[in-house]
């Protein structure tokens, strides 16, 4: 067991082993903690957006700088960017790391989330979109994997992280 | 008034030195390639509705020794018009974002944009904070107010809005960039390594 803190410190390390510097977020509850923790940590730069497509637009542009970046947000925002990752990232083959959180799963109490626990990763996989899923602690490392893999395939790659993970339930 | 869609395009580009640009959904890839023929110094991103500001904020972030021109839409802006609230806190000081504004949804058969005559794009930067905004509608204006507008903008982000005729039925069969998304970036990217030595697609791991 971890804290909600120690939880979102191995995460924010992770992001600093991939070289990322830049992060671009739009809040989910279960993120929050992760996004704080990346807005106090000098290796970064944090830059709050006003909606996700905003994300996607920095994070792909950094690319060219050969600024490492990331996109942090929820499963209902990762859901409003299937045109702009289809558009941007797979058009041009641009690589960037998504962090986003399991939502609509069971242990979600908002009902507001249903949806997202029918459709999300149905929608993920209608567009081919990779991710990977971190349902424990253990498998935080998994999120260098995912950046390195986006880099090798020139595409989006996706975390995708759990409520108890982020919580420190597991 | 307001300025003809070409001629905008044209001053823009005679003017232009070693800036790097990134154009928008709408027309604004068409006419610059038409007027520049630049396959290396420019992005052209293509039906990005409302990312492209941000995108080359992207690019003039990370390469602080560049300078960035962005175009934007009106039809695009329109669609997330506060993504200017983010490049407000970026405040990039080697950054224009040069709002396209004739009032239609250029690439999509000129129909017309919703609150047309009324809606006012520099009282919506300056509600967001942004100081640094100018708004030309007529050539001398723009030809008058260039230095100020587009060069030395040290104190930060700049936001101008042309003021244009939507583009004639001519200039609405001048051709699309003719590459497709990986030759853009290619080019793009391997432009940015050998002018300004960032590591694009070298070392990224």
């Amino acid at each position: 067991m971890n804290t909600r803190k120690e939880i979102a410190e191995l995460v924010v390390e992770q992001a600093a082993a991939c070289d990322i510097s830049l992060v671009a977020s739009l809040p989910d509850n279960w993120v929050a903690d992760v996004i704080r923790e990346f807005d106090h940590d000098d290796r970064f730069r944090h830059v709050p957006v006003n909606r996700e497509e905003s994300a996607v637009g920095l994070c792909s542009g950094a690319f060219f700088s050969g600024t490492g970046s990331m996109a942090v947000m929820g499963a209902s925002g990762l859901m409003t960017l299937i045109y702009a990752i289809t558009k941007i990232n797979y058009t041009y083959e641009i690589p960037m790391m998504i962090l986003a959180t399991l939502r609509g799963a069971p242990g979600d109490k908002a009902k507001f989330h249903v949806s997202n626990g029918l459709y999300f990763l149905p929608s993920l996989d209608a567009i081919n979109l990779t991710y990977e899923i971190i349902d424990s602690a253990d498998k935080i490392p998994l999120i260098k994997r995912a950046c390195d893999h986006s880099r090798t395939v020139s595409r989006p790659v996706v975390a995708i992280m759990t409520r108890d993970v982020l919580r420190g339930e597991t | 008034m307001a300025i003809p869609y070409r001629d905008a395009f044209q001053f823009l580009a005679a003017k232009r030195q070693e800036e790097l640009v990134v154009t928008s959904a709408g027309n604004s890839s068409q006419m610059w390639w038409d007027v520049t023929k630049d396959a290396d110094k420019t992005f052209y991103l293509d039906a990005s509705m409302s990312m492209s500001t941000l995108f080359a904020s992207g690019v003039a972030y990370g390469l602080p020794q560049a300078k960035v021109w962005a175009f934007m839409g009106d039809g695009a802006f329109v669609m997330n018009p506060a993504m200017l609230m983010v490049e407000r806190d970026l405040n990039l000081p080697n950054f224009v974002h040069i709002l396209v504004s004739n009032r239609v949804y250029g690439g999509t058969s000129d129909l017309d944009l919703p609150n047309k005559p009324v809606t006012d794009f520099v009282a919506m930067a300056k509600s967001m904070g942004l100081e640094s905004c100018w708004n030309f509608d007529n050539m001398a204006a723009l030809e008058d107010g260039f230095d100020a507008a587009f060069r030395g903008n040290e104190e930060g982000h700049r936001f101008v809005v042309l003021e244009l005729d939507p583009m004639n039925a001519a200039d609405h069969r001048i051709e699309e960039p003719p590459m497709d998304g990986p030759e853009i970036k290619f080019r793009f990217g391997r432009y940015i390594e050998a002018t300004y030595g960032a590591k694009v697609f070298t070392h990224q791991f």
